[in-house]
């Protein structure tokens, strides 16, 4: 977007102020994201959180947003259809146009809503709120399905519009919205819960304003140029000079296209920072299309590279990392109206870790193993009165081994929370039979990759239809440095019985009935290091704990057990003895390149 | 309020009046003993005794005893707030435990809720070890309905095999976590008398005495560690009473619980995570107390200590409490003290990163080597040295035994901040309170807007040994009207406990659908929990006079997450009571979040009955009406103020008397902390030595 540099951003101000600031900023958000916690209605807001706050300055900038790598120019969609000067205080505008923001919204359910802050007369600055709305109309409940093949089949499309001019609210909108949606009186408190947080940053950060006055914007500024600072000193540690090609891959479409390939080069000179995207495979049919903001890479990059430093935020800096990032029209990364996107968490998961790959070539594998994509499914019927259910489960799934630590064992992302069974059986007709975890899916290593789980259900609806979304089935999460690759996750109907039948990893419309079970497992994250040169002790305490069974202790890890009690010393040296070559890569076979 | 002194089981002689506390912390031991009879109040301070802290205990006790010149049959009770299953929480220590299972959810706690913190990353966070490992779990077969139907009974071969893994483990104590079981605890019950009969002597923590609610990891977690910790705290307890009756003593022991108030010893031995957040509800009990002998029924209470600062809402005359709450980074489902603790206090230590910024905190010089004035080693500059460095500190502490070595101070803020900074030494010390109060002040207005509250509407109530240094500052940010100031700021968990009250909490999960409320259940169930209050104020010996029983119920809108409780309105169950209870939740929804819909239906969720046994209020001693200003006048130094330096006066706060008046700029000083007033500030004392602070013309 295009706006003049306010005057007073060259004001100087002081470390007091800029601390001030920044904890403040930090303070406004979790204010506004406890508002949208404790009032929203969407069990994907309520149980699951899949929601966040995020602060912008006077000219759209991100200042300080979610720890998840998501970028996009947030205010500049708004402010092509209402100029910054027609602005008025009480003034909120919304949003969920993912082609209409170019990816700042990357699927419809995503609700965005903006508030502008006046401070002293004068545009200040945004708050936002951004929340995932349960049911937003289209195809099926849920609003997403892997048989959409365009967008509007995912339910309503918002442009920006403002639904408020200085306070008052356009009802008419909002009627309009609800009409399109399974589960009206969900989506209203969502959107009431949305509108009352971002009210309370509009609040705070005119306060803000008010009280540091002109060195606000250059407190901004400074929070700005220190995440760019701190993240490209930090890049350029670790990555030489050079040029480096990573390719990773999605199993499919859901449409019987694929596999998809992303493929990435990062070009890092003394001078400019480029990553090329546009060889990656074209856009598919089928809703695994990524609308990908450029500014995403490098955000992935600073999370990853700032991790648990507690002074630099995740903002508008970051993305400045990587000087230019080019992306192809008609590309899974770029598609073109009106090609679906409901899926695009398998795409926007593999491009994080095909992210993680390019560092791993650059540094010949000092970073991290790739992870599983999170696993969602839908279970969609009517309960026995003839009430419409819907239920979409999120589930955690293994993350890649680091060069300090294991893989986390069934993790979904930041902030996002899972379903209790005893939640799940009061509310649907379910009954949760197993919530355990995936044994041998965390790929083995001298850092173990994460395990995915399983959840296992027995369906008490009469009738019901699962929408399922697994990826990295075929092409698992690759491990690094001589660590192996994950294990894969699957759907299972009936398991062990004579009806028993595997359900696509990436389809809609399984029908299922009462008595029937339902088992999801879900993916592992891959291992880092050699896994010979895993301590036996802790190889033991997995086999223990169930994480790791003895057949993969001995074969994957030369651990030899007594009973699955007691390491066999002499044994183990033995198998230890005849130590495999690694190459970088490893997915079905070492490599020392993906393709 | 009418109340008789319970006549406990193990009742004092008719002659004990006495009431002492005994807070043990991290450094020291505070006991504060007050004698009704002489309205008389005396405080003794002893090192604390980590490796067993009933010694220190015991040593307090026999020191204020000596000092009040009292015997152990002068004592009517004795009241204790205790960090012993705290710190075995905290640092991981409680004894090895095993869980008993419901067959398919060996990995409850191992998943959690699947998610890496909000404020985290995901690339760099590590999943911390659960409490039991999973080989230490075993999982039963059988099953309870969430309507508490049996779907499948319970295998109870199975649970005799896990006991004899269980014993030849050498594991002495075991969870039991079924399912379902908030609606029907038979299973876990049935469970429970298998594993007695066959591990006699072992502990069992049955997740329906713990915690009967839904939400199986938080309640697995709190029954884990109420596990984990229950063969040390009963150890410790039995050590307590020994010590006690050593002293001669033989009114009852009552131990301080997470949720502002007491118990006896014997309730602690079965649900000792109870305790888990003993000492700061001892504190938040006696801020309450100071705030309402000051007509103050609105308190933001601020403790703030050498490494973090403990924020806390009172509304109305009792600490808020949640059942959201977390010890470390583990849920604990119990009503505790709503309390949020944040890493900034006196120690915090001030640094300048390579980026030019500022940052206090969160690391912290701490009591060793603490603050670079204490002169034991430290060399950053901290929080309490910006105050040195500003003259905001006597140059004498604890009665001129301990001297601050300002020089250190100012030449450690100039060397680390103002230098690299370009700044003054005065500008840099400003800078760093101001960025620490800001800290508090974020973290204030987060715990406010989570509960709905306005900081604006309240009163500020700083406490701990540097909380009346920022109150005046953070009272400013805020808009606050007032600060109050307790008596003995240093000491106000110790004095919590000599006001505080019996009191148990009874919880069960009942969901109710909207419009569909089973009247005859929830009476049942009422009743049920009713009874169990009933039983337990008969165990403590609470007469009927002191009884005080209230019904409160947890309920939510259809498709909402979370639970709001509001008092069960009168004492029956039917469509009009039922109706009112739900007309209580919309206005209470409305205020905590700003919108009430009354359009969508309301479920019931938690049923729950708080029973308690009140003591007469102890009368307070009242301070001698004051005399002239100059009296209390012990010194003067110069302190840097943001208009310039200026000498200000130092007062000696235990010269002050009833209805004193005073004006800022000024150091008030006295044995357990320090009192800062500011520039245009006017303070007031009233009768029981509570200092109330705030801007001339307003206060």
């Amino acid at each position: 977007m295009k706006v003049d540099q306010p005057s007073f951003a060259e004001t100087a101000c002081d470390p007091v102020t800029v601390e001030i600031v920044r904890g403040a900023l930090r303070a406004i958000q979790s204010e506004m994201e406890a508002v949208i916690e404790r009032t929203a209605m969407s069990p994907f807001i309520r149980e699951k959180k899949d929601f966040y706050a995020a602060l912008f300055d006077a000219t759209g900038r991100l200042i300080a947003g979610t720890n998840l790598p998501i970028s996009g120019d947030v205010i500049g969609p708004i402010a092509e259809h209402y100029p910054l000067d027609t602005m008025r205080p009480g003034d909120l505008f919304w949003y969920n146009d993912c082609y209409g923001s170019r990816g700042a919204v990357s699927h419809s359910p995503d609700q965005v809503f903006v508030a502008p802050v006046f401070a002293d007369g004068r545009l200040a600055g945004f708050a936002q709120s951004w929340a995932h709305f349960n049911d937003i109309g289209g195809m099926r409940p849920g609003s997403l399905s892997p048989d959409c093949t365009d967008i509007y089949q995912e339910g309503i499309i918002v442009p920006p519009v403002r639904i408020a001019r200085e306070g008052v609210i356009v009802e008419e909108l909002l009627r309009l919205f609800y009409r399109n949606s399974r589960f009206p009186e969900m989506i209203k408190g969502d959107t009431r819960a949305s509108m009352a947080a971002v009210r309370l940053g509009e609040r705070r950060l005119g306060e803000l304003l008010e009280r540091f006055g002109l060195a606000t914007a250059a407190a901004f500024q400074f929070l700005i140029d220190e995440t760019e600072r701190e993240t490209r000193a930090r890049f350029r540690a670790l990555v030489p000079l050079g040029s480096y090609a990573f390719t990773d891959t999605i199993d499919s479409d859901g449409h019987g296209n694929g596999p998809i390939k992303l493929r990435y080069r990062l070009d890092v000179t003394p001078d400019r920072i480029t990553l090329d995207a546009t060889e990656s495979d074209d856009q598919t049919p089928g809703p695994i299309n990524f609308l990908m903001s450029p500014g995403i890479p490098a955000m992935i990059f600073a999370a990853y590279l700032l991790g648990e430093s507690p002074q630099a935020m995740l903002n508008a800096g970051a993305e400045r990392v990587i000087d230019e990032v080019r992306l192809r029209p008609g590309s899974v990364l770029q598609p073109r109206f009106p090609a679906p996107l409901g899926m695009r968490g398998i795409t926007m998961m593999r491009n994080m870790a095909a992210t993680l790959g390019l560092l791993n070539v650059a540094t010949e594998g000092q970073a991290m193993a790739a992870h599983s994509a999170y696993v969602i499914w839908y279970l969609r019927g009517r309960k026995d009165d003839g009430e419409l259910f819907l239920l979409s489960d999120g589930l955690g799934v293994g993350y890649g081994a680091r060069p300090f630590a294991d893989g986390n064992d069934a993790v979904y992302l930041v902030a996002q929370e899972n379903f209790p069974s005893e939640f799940l059986d009061q509310v649907f007709p379910l009954r949760t039979l197993g919530y355990t975890i995936n044994s041998d899916s965390g790929g083995a290593g001298r850092w173990r990759g994460g395990c995915g789980l399983v959840r296992e259900i027995e369906v008490l609806a009469p009738e019901a239809m699962i929408s399922m979304r697994i990826d990295n089935v075929r092409f698992p999460p690759w491990g690094v440095a001589g660590g192996k690759a994950a294990g894969s996750g699957r759907c299972i109907v009936n398991p062990g019985r004579p009806d028993e039948r595997l359900i696509d990893p990436l389809s809609d419309g399984n029908i299922v009935r009462r008595g029937d079970v339902v088992r999801i497992e879900t993916g592992g994250g891959g291992g880092f290091g050699h896994p010979f040169d895993r301590q036996p002790e802790l190889v033991l305490a997995d086999v223990r704990s169930g994480f790791v069974s003895a057949a993969s202790a001995l074969a994957d890890y030369g651990v030899a057990l007594t009973d699955g009690t007691s390491i066999d010393i002499d044994a183990t040296r033995k198998l230890r003895a005849n130590r495999p070559e690694v190459h970088l890569f490893h997915r079905h076979a070492y490599s020392e390149q993906l393709a | 309020m009418t109340s008789v002194p319970p006549s406990t089981a193990t009742t004092a002689s008719a002659t004990a009046h006495a009431i002492i506390g005994i807070d043990t912390g991290g450094t020291f031991t505070d006991v504060t003993l007050l004698d009704p009879s002489s309205g008389r109040v005396f405080n003794a301070k002893t090192p604390s005794t980590p490796d067993d802290p009933s010694r220190g205990f015991a040593n307090g006790i026999a020191e204020v005893l000596e000092l009040a010149d009292l015997k152990g049959a002068d004592v009517a009770r004795v009241l204790h707030g205790t960090t012993v299953a705290t710190n075995l929480i905290l640092e991981g220590k409680g004894a090895p435990a095993a869980l008993l299972t419901t067959q398919g959810f060996k990995y409850v706690m191992e998943i959690g809720r699947q998610d890496v913190p909000r404020r985290s990353s995901l690339f760099a966070w590590v999943k911390p070890k659960r409490p039991v490992p999973p080989e230490h779990i075993f999982e039963v077969r059988g099953r309870i309905g969430p309507d508490g139907a049996e779907i499948e009974p319970l295998d109870e071969m199975a649970v005799e095999k896990a006991a004899r893994a269980i014993a030849h483990e050498g594991i002495r104590t075991i969870a039991v976590v079924l399912l379902h079981s908030y609606a029907n605890p038979a299973h876990e019950r049935r469970v429970g008398e298998i594993l007695r009969s066959l591990l006699p002597g072992v502990s069992i923590s049955l997740s329906c005495d713990v915690l009967r609610v839904f939400r199986e990891y938080e309640r697995t977690m709190t029954t884990v560690l109420n596990a984990t910790v229950m063969p040390v705290v009963a150890g410790y307890v039995e050590r307590l009473e020994q010590r006690v009756r050593e002293q001669a003593i033989t009114a009852p022991l009552l131990l301080m619980k997470s949720s502002g108030g007491v118990t006896s010893a014997d309730s602690v031995r079965r649900a000792p995570v109870e305790t888990a957040l003993s000492g700061p509800a001892a504190g938040a009990v006696g801020a309450a107390y100071v705030g309402q002998l000051n007509g103050a029924r609105s308190l933001i209470q601020i403790d703030i200590g050498g490494t973090s600062a403990d924020i806390s809402l009172i509304d109305g005359s009792e600490p808020n409490l949640t059942t959201n709450g977390r010890i470390g980074g583990w849920p604990v489902g119990l009503p505790m003290v709503d309390i949020v603790t944040i890493g900034a206090g006196g120690g915090s230590i001030a640094r300048v990163t390579d980026a030019g910024a500022l940052t206090v905190g969160p690391l912290s010089a701490g009591a060793v080597p603490g603050p670079v004035c204490y002169g034991r080693g430290g060399t950053e500059p901290t929080v309490t040295d910006a105050h040195v460095a500003l003259g905001h500190l006597p140059a004498f502490l604890l009665d001129g035994r301990f001297k601050l070595d300002v020089e250190a101070s100012r030449a450690a803020v100039q060397k680390y901040i103002a230098a690299p900074l370009g700044m003054s030494i005065e500008a840099a010390a400003r800078g760093i309170l101001s960025i620490i109060d800001n800290h508090m002040v974020g973290a204030i207005r987060v715990v406010s807007v989570e509960r709905g509250q306005d900081p604006r509407d309240f009163s500020l109530l700083p406490f701990g040994g540097a909380g009346p240094l920022h109150g005046g500052a953070l009272a400013r940010l805020l808009g606050m009207k007032e600060i109050i100031v307790p008596p003995g700021p240093g000491v106000l968990s110790a004095f919590g406990l000599l006001v505080s009250n019996l009191k148990a909490e009874f919880a069960r999960t009942c969901l109710q659908r909207a419009g569909d409320v089973d009247v005859e259940r929830v009476a049942r169930l009422f009743d049920e929990l009713d009874t169990e209050g009933r039983a337990w104020l008969d165990s403590e010996g609470v007469p009927s006079a002191a009884r005080r029983v209230t019904w409160f119920a947890s309920l939510r809108y259809r498709h909402q997450g979370f639970e709001l409780t509001v008092p069960w309105t009168g004492r029956v169950v039917n469509t009009t009571t039922t109706n009112a209870t739900i007309a209580a939740f919309h206005r209470l929804h409305e205020r905590l979040y700003t919108f009430a819909q009354e359009d969508t239906p309301v479920e019931i969720v938690t049923l729950r009955v708080d029973a308690r046994g009140v003591f007469p209020p102890p009368a307070m001693p009242e301070l001698a009406p004051a005399g002239p200003l100059s009296d209390a006048l012990i010194g003067q130094q110069t302190m840097h103020l943001a208009e310039g330096s200026q000498t200000v006066p130092i007062y000696a706060r235990a010269h002050f008397g009833a209805g004193q008046e005073f004006e800022g700029p000024a150091i008030i000083t006295q044995l357990d902390a320090t009192t800062l007033v500011l520039p245009g500030q006017h303070g007031t004392v009233d009768k029981f030595g509570g200092m109330l602070i705030g801007d001339r013309g307003q206060a």
